[in-house]
């Protein structure tokens, strides 16, 4: 392990760009289908953006990806939890980011941040790792 | 129409899940992951963490949601969604014993917050591989002629 989980330290963040291809990607090794996320006809019926949007999935996966990379591998993630605030339209990219808040008995804290193009927040959580 | 409040504490029948090397592999890619391992044709292969999605997200809530009783309804949205894993990740050929149920039903505005857990352990050992709780959002369903009342969560 390379990074060092200290109080205030920032995880290499990621950038990421969304797509119809990384949407269908994603829906068939997930198996969710649903065609909100690649189906523009659909998606101009109930998209909160009149477009297909990223699966809400997909950027916690890429947030796990940022933080199981700075733990070293799976076997440190404990937990991870999100809440979905905003759309990430395809076509777009967006940046994921972690801070350590707190490291205490083997186990850091990492507050996890998900920002599109736009500057709004899509994604915002919390996950443990040990250290 | 509303969701129906007395689901709460359903359960609904377990199901199996094999975990497959060639699904952890199209799942580690189509997020763009750079362990080797998630890609190996060795004994050192394990899934990423939330490959649990593909386990839990659809088989699981797919089933609850399909109950006619619930009341769920196609104006939805992901709302949010934790995982908490067990001692160690999945790995091909493993086999999860997974068990769906609805922890809670809130209302808030003209919105109703159905909560649910899908608890995933290791067939042959009973011990943890992964607990999924999700908030699915229901727009626009929830009961107004009592809408300041809280959920019977």
């Amino acid at each position: 392990m390379s990074f060092a989980f200290t109080v205030g330290a920032e995880l290499p963040a990621i950038s990421q760009p969304s797509s119809l291809v990384t949407s269908v990607m994603y829906a068939g090794a997930s198996t969710d289908y649903n065609p909100l996320h690649y189906d523009q006809a659909f998606a101009g019926q109930v998209s909160p953006t009149g477009a297909p949007i990223a699966h809400g999935m997909y950027s916690m996966g890429l947030v796990s990806r940022m933080l199981t990379a700075a733990a070293g591998g799976p076997e440190q993630v404990v937990d991870l939890q999100v809440r979905f605030s905003k759309p990430w339209p395809l076509g777009t990219t967006a940046t994921f980011n972690g801070t350590v808040t707190e490291v205490a008995d083997g186990i850091a804290t990492v507050e996890v941040k998900g920002t599109a193009e736009s500057g709004e927040t899509i994604l915002s959580g919390v996950g443990h790792v040990r250290v | 129409m509303a969701l129906n409040q007395s689901k709460v504490g359903s359960s609904y029948p377990s199901y199996r899940y094999e975990v497959s090397r060639e699904k952890i592999r199209e799942y580690a890619i189509a997020l763009g992951e750079a362990d080797p391992r998630y890609l190996s044709d060795g004994d050192d292969c394990v899934a990423p963490p939330t490959f649990a999605a593909s386990f839990t997200l659809t088989k699981g809530l797919m089933a609850l949601l399909g109950d006619a009783e619930l009341g769920a309804h196609p104006a939805l949205v992901h709302g949010s969604q934790a995982f908490r894993w067990g001692a160690r990740p999945v790995r091909p050929g493993d086999v999860l014993e997974c068990t769906s149920r609805i922890a809670s039903i809130t209302v808030r505005g003209r919105n109703e917050f159905l909560t649910t857990v899908v608890d995933c352990r290791f067939a042959d050992s009973g011990d943890t591989a992964v607990e999924a709780e999700s908030v699915i959002v229901f727009l626009g369903s929830a009961p107004q002629d009592d809408a300041a009342q809280e959920g019977a969560a």
